[in-house]
């Protein structure tokens, strides 16, 4: 089994990095010659290529409100970043599931098949009215069934009908050439079982949060179980916040105020912990840290290396 | 007064010239040697160009010889424009993008975000056509079930949600179709320029949203005089109902160093076409009120070329050649200037052009054609008057 390893990119995260609106001003005495066309897009290339350029197999783009939208920063970054998967996270309230999945075409056209979909789980009640998403909290579940059964349907099946309570195709579906790509990589996450359920019909990879060995093998055969009674099987993964170092006791001291689920330890701990996540069934990391480019050289260049030559001795032994 | 010139970007593959019926450009047709983005390389393989790689370099061939931008349409088999535009964003420099969208498809709020967010990538270089009209099984085929006149109500509501978040920090609205409280534009959007929007649709419900909404009216070719009075009726009705139209003209054209050689051109394509492109244009169904004006044309019947000339340099079988509307101008480089100065007399303010192949053509109308323009329409404007 193979461990596919994501780094994320928050469209939120370090604002003034070029944002020229929310950086001081350079003093007088300091030539200054940077032009318009400088933009924020600039760093989230600078993340991209860190995460490509230091071997990670993935870029997850985060849905966030107050920022860029992800699947324009993932056009952007794929066309300009070889390689890597693209991988923007937004809700099922974005709009027409068919329209979705007709962008998805486009975009897998265009990038040689590198995009994945990483549907994020629905905001509270006062969020959603925000964004004039007025679906209840009782139909949330049904509505990104329906999203999911639809985007794939059209995709795959001419012709494609189906009436449901939130979307309704009529011999829908693609024609050659755009039906000839494959269906973007579907990532959901989620520790109840209404998740569980959700990704045992839909998700390619189901992401669980962090936690210890025992919680996550518990919930693994869980998943699995599921997924079975669907005639299916789910990839697992996990998103992992981190703050790795050389030193352990460096770590420690660098991770005032994170938050307890941080995974904060050496390079070589990190990796075994990591390891031993593999060893029970996770084959997908999505690691996070910032500052975003820093800590993806960081991680990159030295943790990687030591988790894949663990894992990869795993695999051999095997 | 300054006219704005638009190309095209044909999101459905391009021909090597009018003459041929497959794509050769793109994956639409079997892949053939000489085939471009993708091609076939020596051992017969895809040669891993995609058709992004040749829309990327007719956006660079129209930007470079002056057109401001480019149209890029939305049908069930295109790309789509909305990821076209962030795709091409960081390799153009002054093209902008009008991303045809029909607002259904998209949550408001989602689309402002997006919106902002290719404002913010590109410095302001995107602007929208926005679509209504079509429907019928067409529509369905979408996944959307709503009634024609309903889809207006609906286009209406979704650009005020749209407008609204872009231009307040702190918006509700509560519409028929749409419902928010305290949504709102981010501080990082703020002081983005609001996309200029482009309507189409010539029904009443159409006109009554555009006055509302639009900046300007886009329609396809028509006989002149009868664009003209559609272009003074529009302004006319939009000014009566509180709102200031601009016009514009979607147009293909076939420019040639004489009329003769153009004439030419179109006649090969002509009797290229084959009985079953003849039948499926036939077939079409839909409840749009603007492709009904133009199937009254009916360039399916006709036997010779000749008889799709409807007016000097006006030739009505187009939509024969290639996808969309009948009308289109025929004629040398002076000719097809002198045209285009004749439809700025009768109102046009802006144009979307295209030609076939996109790319050369780019080069060719912007190189030959565009400079020729305004020399006639001082004596055109006065005539009018």
């Amino acid at each position: 089994m193979t461990l596919t390893i994501h780094w994320r990119l928050d469209p939120a995260a370090e604002p003034p990095r070029s944002e020229r609106a929310l950086q001081p001003q350079l003093p007088d005495r300091v030539r200054d010659r940077r032009v318009p066309t400088q933009n924020r897009f600039d760093y989230y290339l600078q993340v991209a290529d860190a995460a490509a350029q230091t071997a990670f197999d993935g870029l997850f783009i985060r849905h966030r409100l107050e920022s860029d939208e992800s699947r324009i920063i993932a056009a952007i970054v794929a066309r300009a970043v070889r390689g890597i998967k693209v991988v923007p996270e937004f809700p099922a309230s974005v709009g027409s599931a068919v329209y979705a999945a007709k962008q998805a075409t486009t975009f897998q056209r265009s990038t040689g098949g590198r995009l994945g979909w990483a549907i994020t789980p629905d905001a509270d009640a006062r969020s959603r009215a925000r964004e004039a998403d007025m679906v209840g909290p009782e139909d949330l579940a049904r509505r990104l069934d329906e999203f999911l059964t639809v985007a794939r349907g059209v995709h795959e099946q001419r012709p494609f009908t189906f009436k449901g309570e939130h979307f309704e195709v009529l011999n829908g579906g693609f024609d050659a050439p755009l039906n000839r790509v494959s269906f973007p990589q579907v990532f959901l996450q989620g520790e109840d079982d209404a998740a569980l359920r959700l990704s045992a019909r839909h998700a390619d990879v189901h992401f669980f949060a962090p936690a210890t060995v025992e919680q996550l093998a518990e919930r693994i055969a869980r998943l699995d179980a599921l997924a079975a009674a669907e005639g299916r099987k789910v990839a697992v993964g996990l998103i992992q916040p981190l703050l790795v170092r050389d030193d352990g006791e460096d770590a420690q001291r660098d991770a005032v105020g994170l938050p307890d689920i941080t995974l904060v330890a050496s390079y070589d701990e990190a990796a075994t912990a990591l390891a031993e996540r593999h060893a029970i069934g996770v084959s997908h990391l999505l690691l996070e840290a910032t500052p975003m480019l820093e800590e993806a050289y960081r991680v990159g260049q030295h943790l990687l290396p030591r988790l894949r030559a663990l894992t990869g001795a795993a695999r051999r032994a095997a | 007064m300054f006219i704005d010139f638009y190309w095209r970007l044909p999101t459905h593959g391009c021909h090597n010239s009018l003459q041929t019926s497959g794509y050769e450009r793109g994956d639409w047709s079997p892949l053939a040697p000489g085939n471009v983005a993708p091609g076939l390389d020596r051992d017969g393989e895809a040669d891993g160009f995609a058709y992004i790689d040749h829309l990327s370099a007719i956006a660079r061939a129209a930007e470079s010889v002056g057109f401001q931008g480019g149209l890029i349409p939305s049908f069930p088999n295109t790309d789509d424009p909305w990821v076209i535009s962030p795709l091409l964003a960081r390799e153009t420099k002054s093209f902008r993008f009008m991303i045809a969208f029909q607002p259904g498809f998209g949550n408001p709020v989602h689309s402002a975000r997006a919106a902002a967010s290719l404002q913010r990538a590109t410095g302001g270089r995107l602007l929208f056509n926005i679509i209504t009209g079509g429907g019928g099984p067409a529509q369905l085929w979408w996944g959307d079930s709503f009634a024609h006149d309903d889809r207006y109500g609906r286009t209406s509501e979704w650009l005020d949600v749209f407008r609204g978040v872009w231009s307040s920090s702190d918006f509700s609205y509560d519409g028929r179709f749409y419902q928010l409280n305290h949504g709102g534009r981010p501080s990082v959007f703020q002081g983005e320029e609001f996309p200029e929007i482009w309507f189409s649709g010539s029904s009443d419900a159409a006109l009554q949203t555009a006055a509302r909404h639009a900046d300007y009216y886009l329609s396809w070719l028509e006989p002149f005089d009868q664009l003209g009075a559609k272009f003074a009726s529009v302004k006319e009705r939009t000014a009566a109902l509180g709102g200031e139209q601009k016009c514009a003209v979607r147009v293909d054209l076939v420019a040639r160093a004489t009329e003769e050689e153009a004439w030419a051109d179109i006649r090969k394509g002509f009797e290229n076409v084959s009985e079953e492109t003849r039948q499926r244009w036939r077939g079409q169904a839909t409840d749009s009120v603007g492709a009904a004006r133009q199937a009254a044309l009916r360039p399916t019947d006709a036997q010779r070329y000749d008889e799709l000339i409807v007016a000097p340099n006006l030739w009505g079988g187009f939509n024969l050649l290639r996808g969309g509307p009948a009308l289109g101008i025929v004629g040398s480089y002076e000719q097809c200037a002198a045209r285009l100065d004749d439809l700025i007399a009768r109102g046009a303010d802006a144009f979307i052009l295209a030609g076939t192949p996109h790319l050369e053509e780019a080069y060719r109308v912007g190189e030959e054609v565009l400079p020729l323009l305004g020399r006639q329409a001082p004596a055109l404007l006065a005539a009018a008057e």
